[in-house]
C-alpha cells in the first residue's frame, strides 16, 4: 500500500506538472508574441498589429489565470506530497529561488492588469508595447527560476550533502549556492529557448489554419501579420533550442553520467561508441535497436564515454528514457527543418501559407512540437529516478504516504482532465468571439473605483 | 526584538495582505450571491483587476512560510493533506471562471452570471477552508500534534469553532456595504459587524479565555471604526476609499498576531507550539532578511504603480495609429 501510495503521489505531481507545462507554454508564447506586435503597432500605421495583440490579450488573460492557479498547486502539491523534499528544499538556498520567483510572478501580474485594465489610460506611443516587457520578462523569470530549482534537483549543491545522507541534518548551507549549480546554465538555456518554442509553434500553426479558411482581406491579413511574427520568431528560437540542446547533453555528460549512459543506451563505457536510435536493453546487448559505428563519440566530441554497467542496476533510471529521448530528437529536428523550410520559403517570396498542404503540416508541428517539449520534460524527470534530489534522496523516501491524499488527488485529476481542454478551447472562442475593433471586457477604463 | 520573532511578523504581515485582498474579495462574492445585479459593476470593478494580485500574495505567504518554517512542513502535509487539495481544486476553479466570466460570450447552458457566481461560491468556499485552518493553527482544535492528524468532529464539537466560522461570514456581510459603498445597506453595516464581532469574540473565548486580552480591544475597534465611519455621509468617502480600507484591514490582522505568537496551536494535543522552536536558523535568516528587504522594495514599488495606473484619468494614446485604409490589406496570394 506503501509503495502505491508513494507511487500515486508520483503520479499526481506529474500530471499537474505535464497539465500546467501546456497553459505555460501557452502565457510564454502568447506574452512574447504580444510584446513583438505592440512593436510595430506603435512605429507604423498599421491597425492589424494592434488588432491583433488586443485580440491576443483576452486567451492571454485566461492562461494566465488558470496558469497562475495550476501554479499555485503545484507548489503547494510539493510540499503536500514530498514534504520531506520540501523540507530539505526550505532549509536550504532552494528556498530562496522559490522566494525570488514571486517576485517574477508579482513582475507579470501586476503589468499584465495595468496592460489589459489601464493600458490606454497612458500617454506616448511605445507606452503600451513597454507595458508587455515586463510582463514577458516576468513570465520567462518564472520558467527560469523554476527551471534553476529543478537544476538543483539534478545537481545538488549549497549543503553537506554527505551529513545528510549519514544523519538527515542540514549544515553548512550556503543559501545563495542553488542559484548557479553546475547544470544550471545548460538546462536554463534549453528550457528558456524550447518553452516559448512551444507557444509560438501552437499559435503560430493556429494563425496558419485560420488564414488559409478566412473569409476575407482584413482577416486573411490580420492572420497573415500574426504568422509572420509567430513564424519568424520560431526559426530563432529553433536555432537557440538545437545549440542549448547540445549543450544540454554535454552538461549530462559531465555532472549526470548515469542519466546520459541511459538515454544514450550504452551498456558499457568505452571509446568510438555507436549512435543507437531506440530499441532495448537484454543483458549486455541492444536488441531491436538501430546503430550508426563511432557516431556517438564523433558528435559529443568526447574520448570515453560512461556506460550503464559502471553503476549498480538499483539506481538506473528506467530505461523508457532512451525512447523519449530519441523521439524527442528526432521530432525536434523534423520540426527545425520544417521551420527553416517554411520561413524560408516565405523570405523568398514563395508564400507556403497559401499551400493548403504546408499550412496543415504547420498545424502537425505545432503539437509535435507540444509533445517534443513534454518528451524533453519527461526525460529529464524519468532520467532522475529513482531520486528526487540526485544522488541524496529518493522519491520514496521523500513522499508522503498519509492515504487522505487519494480522492482528492483522483478529484484534481478528473478536475484538470476537464478544465484544460475547455481552457484552450475557450482561449480559442474569446479570441475568436468579438469583432477586432472591442476592447476587452473587465473593469472599463476610467472606473469609479475609489482607490 | 529578535532576529525570530522578524522572520515571524514578516511572514504575518505578508499573510495580513493576503486575508486582506482575500476577504475583499469574499466580501463581493457574498454581494455577488445576493445582489448580482445590483452590485456587479462596483464589485467586479474591484475584483477583476486584483483577483490575480490575490493569488500572488497568497503564493507569497506560503513561499515566505515554507522558508521561515522548514520544521513544520511535514506536520503540515500530514495534518491538512486531503483539505489542502480540496483547497487546490477550490483555487483552480476560482481562477478559471472568474477568467472565463470576464470574456464569456452569451451561450444557452452558460453566461456571466453563472461564472460570476461559481467564482463566488468557490470564493466563499475557500475562504471557508482558510478558515477552518486558521482556526485550528490559533485555538488547535481538532489537532493532535503526536500523531499529526486532524479530527473534523472534534473540531466541529469545540464550542469555538462554529461561531468563529459563523463570525466570518457574518463580519463579510457587515462589511461588504462599506467596501463596495452600497449606501442602502448604510443602516446594516454596523450593526451586521458589531454581531460579527460579537461572535469572534465568543468563539475566541471559547477556544481559550486567554486570547481575550487588553490587546483584543484593538482589531474590535479597528473593525467597528469603519462601520462608524460609513453611517455618516461625509465620512463614509474615507473607508469607502479601497486603499483606506485594505490598511485597516491589514492592522485589523496583524494586530491578532498574538493569538499564534510566540506559541500556536494553543490547545491541540501535545501543544502548544512554540513558534521559536519551528523557526529557520543561521544562514537562512539572512537570505530571509536580504529577500525581504528587496522584496518588500519591489513590490511596495509595483503595488505604487498599480496605484498610479488605476487613479490615471482614461484617455487614448496620442500618436497611435488610426485604422488605415483598406487598400493596406495584404491579398491572397495565387
Amino acid at each position: 500500500m506503501s509503495a502505491g501510495i508513494a507511487n500515486f503521489d508520483r503520479f499526481l505531481f506529474a500530471f499537474t506538472i505535464g497539465s500546467h507545462i501546456l497553459l505555460v507554454s501557452l502565457s510564454i508564447g502568447l506574452s512574447i508574441l504580444i510584446s513583438a506586435l505592440e512593436f510595430p503597432a506603435a512605429r507604423s500605421p498599421d491597425k492589424y498589429y494592434s488588432s491583433l495583440a488586443r485580440r491576443l490579450v483576452r486567451p492571454l488573460v485566461i492562461s494566465f489565470g488558470v496558469g497562475t492557479g495550476s501554479g499555485i498547486v503545484m507548489a503547494v502539491e510539493l510540499v503536500n506530497l514530498f514534504p520531506k523534499f520540501m523540507t530539505l528544499v526550505s532549509n536550504t538556498g532552494v528556498i530562496a529561488i522559490f522566494y525570488v520567483e514571486i517576485f517574477a510572478f508579482f513582475l507579470e501580474t501586476i503589468f499584465l492588469v495595468i496592460y489589459v485594465y489601464r493600458g490606454n489610460a497612458f500617454r506616448g506611443r511605445f507606452t503600451r508595447w513597454a507595458l508587455t516587457l515586463p510582463i514577458m520578462v516576468g513570465t520567462l523569470l518564472s520558467a527560469v527560476l523554476i527551471v534553476m530549482v529543478n537544476a538543483w534537483m539534478n545537481t545538488p549543491n549549497g549543503f553537506d550533502k554527505a551529513t545528510y545522507i549519514s544523519t538527515g541534518a542540514v549544515t553548512n548551507v550556503n543559501p545563495w549556492a542553488p542559484f548557479l549549480t553546475t547544470s544550471t546554465g545548460y538546462e536554463v538555456m534549453h528550457v528558456v529557448t524550447t518553452v516559448p518554442l512551444t507557444g509560438l509553434m501552437l499559435i503560430g500553426g493556429y494563425f496558419a489554419y485560420r488564414y488559409l479558411h478566412a473569409s476575407g482581406v482584413e482577416e486573411r491579413t490580420l492572420f497573415l501579420r500574426g504568422l509572420r511574427v509567430a513564424a519568424f520568431a520560431s526559426l530563432a528560437f529553433v536555432v537557440l533550442a538545437i545549440i542549448s540542446g547540445a549543450l544540454e547533453i554535454d552538461g549530462l555528460y559531465k555532472y549526470q553520467p548515469l542519466k546520459y549512459a541511459a538515454i544514450e543506451l550504452d551498456p558499457n563505457p568505452g571509446n568510438n561508441l555507436p549512435l543507437t536510435l531506440f530499441g532495448s536493453l537484454s543483458g549486455q546487448s541492444i536488441v531491436a535497436g538501430f546503430q550508426i559505428p563511432g557516431l556517438q563519440s564523433i558528435l559529443t566530441g568526447h574520448a570515453n564515454l560512461p556506460g550503464l554497467s559502471q553503476y549498480p542496476s538499483s539506481l538506473w533510471p528506467p530505461l523508457i528514457v532512451h525512447t523519449t529521448f530519441d523521439v524527442m530528437v528526432i521530432g525536434g529536428g523534423l520540426l527545425g527543418l520544417f521551420v527553416l523550410v517554411y520561413v524560408g520559403l516565405w523570405s523568398i517570396g514563395r508564400r507556403p501559407y497559401d499551400r493548403p498542404w504546408m499550412t496543415y503540416l504547420y498545424a502537425v508541428f505545432s503539437f509535435l512540437t507540444l509533445i517534443v517539449m513534454e518528451l524533453g520534460w519527461a526525460t529529464d524527470e524519468i532520467g532522475r529516478q529513482p531520486w528526487i534530489v540526485y544522488n541524496v534522496l529518493t522519491v520514496n523516501a521523500a513522499a508522503n504516504y498519509s492515504d487522505a491524499l487519494l480522492v482528492p488527488g483522483l478529484i484534481i485529476v478528473a478536475f484538470y482532465l476537464l478544465l484544460v481542454p475547455f481552457t484552450i478551447y475557450f482561449m480559442v472562442r474569446v479570441f475568436n468571439g468579438r469583432s477586432m475593433e472591442i476592447e476587452p471586457a473587465g473593469a472599463p477604463e476610467g472606473t469609479d473605483v475609489n482607490y | 526584538m529578535s532576529t525570530i520573532s522578524w522572520l515571524f511578523y514578516i511572514n504575518f504581515a505578508i499573510f495580513a495582505v493576503f486575508l486582506t485582498l482575500f476577504f475583499t474579495e469574499l466580501m463581493g462574492a457574498v454581494l455577488l450571491l445576493v445582489r448580482y445585479e445590483q452590485t456587479k459593476a462596483r464589485v467586479l470593478a474591484h475584483v477583476v483587476p486584483i483577483w490575480e494580485v490575490t493569488g500572488t500574495f497568497a503564493a507569497f505567504w506560503v513561499v515566505t512560510g515554507d522558508f521561515a518554517y522548514p520544521s513544520m512542513l511535514i506536520p503540515v502535509a500530514s495534518i491538512f493533506a486531503g483539505y489542502i487539495l480540496v483547497f487546490l481544486i477550490l483555487l483552480v476553479a476560482r481562477n478559471a471562471s472568474i477568467s472565463f466570466a470576464e470574456y464569456i460570450i452569451k451561450r444557452a447552458w452558460l453566461d456571466e452570471k453563472k461564472l460570476y457566481q461559481v467564482y463566488a461560491v468557490a470564493t466563499i468556499l475557500i475562504g471557508a477552508v482558510v478558515v477552518l485552518i486558521l482556526s485550528t493553527i490559533v485555538s488547535g482544535a481538532g489537532i493532535d500534534l503526536g500523531t499529526l492528524s486532524f479530527s473534523l468532529g472534534s473540531w466541529l464539537t469545540n464550542p469555538g469553532s462554529l461561531p468563529y466560522l459563523l463570525g466570518v461570514v457574518v463580519l463579510a456581510a457587515g462589511l461588504a456595504p462599506i467596501f463596495y459603498g452600497v449606501t442602502e445597506l448604510r443602516r446594516w453595516a454596523l450593526p451586521v459587524t458589531a454581531l460579527g464581532i460579537v461572535l469572534e469574540t465568543v468563539a475566541l473565548y471559547a477556544y481559550s479565555r486567554g486570547f481575550i486580552t487588553g490587546w483584543f480591544v484593538v482589531p474590535a475597534v479597528f473593525t467597528l471604526l469603519p462601520a462608524l465611519l460609513f453611517l455618516h455621509p461625509r465620512t463614509a468617502p474615507i473607508v469607502t476609499n479601497k486603499v483606506v480600507f485594505a490598511i485597516v484591514g491589514f492592522l485589523i490582522i496583524f494586530s491578532q498576531s498574538y493569538l499564534v505568537h510566540p506559541t500556536a496551536f494553543a490547545h491541540a494535543t501535545g501543544g502548544p507550539l512554540p513558534v521559536q522552536a519551528v523557526t529557520t536558523t543561521g544562514p537562512m535568516v539572512d537570505a530571509f532578511l536580504v529577500l525581504s528587504t528587496a522584496g518588500l522594495v519591489i513590490v511596495g514599488l509595483l503595488m505604487i504603480f498599480y496605484l498610479y495606473a488605476v487613479n490615471q484619468p482614461a484617455g487614448s494614446v496620442p500618436g497611435r495609429a488610426s485604422p488605415p485604409p483598406g487598400g493596406q490589406a495584404e491579398p491572397r496570394g495565387p
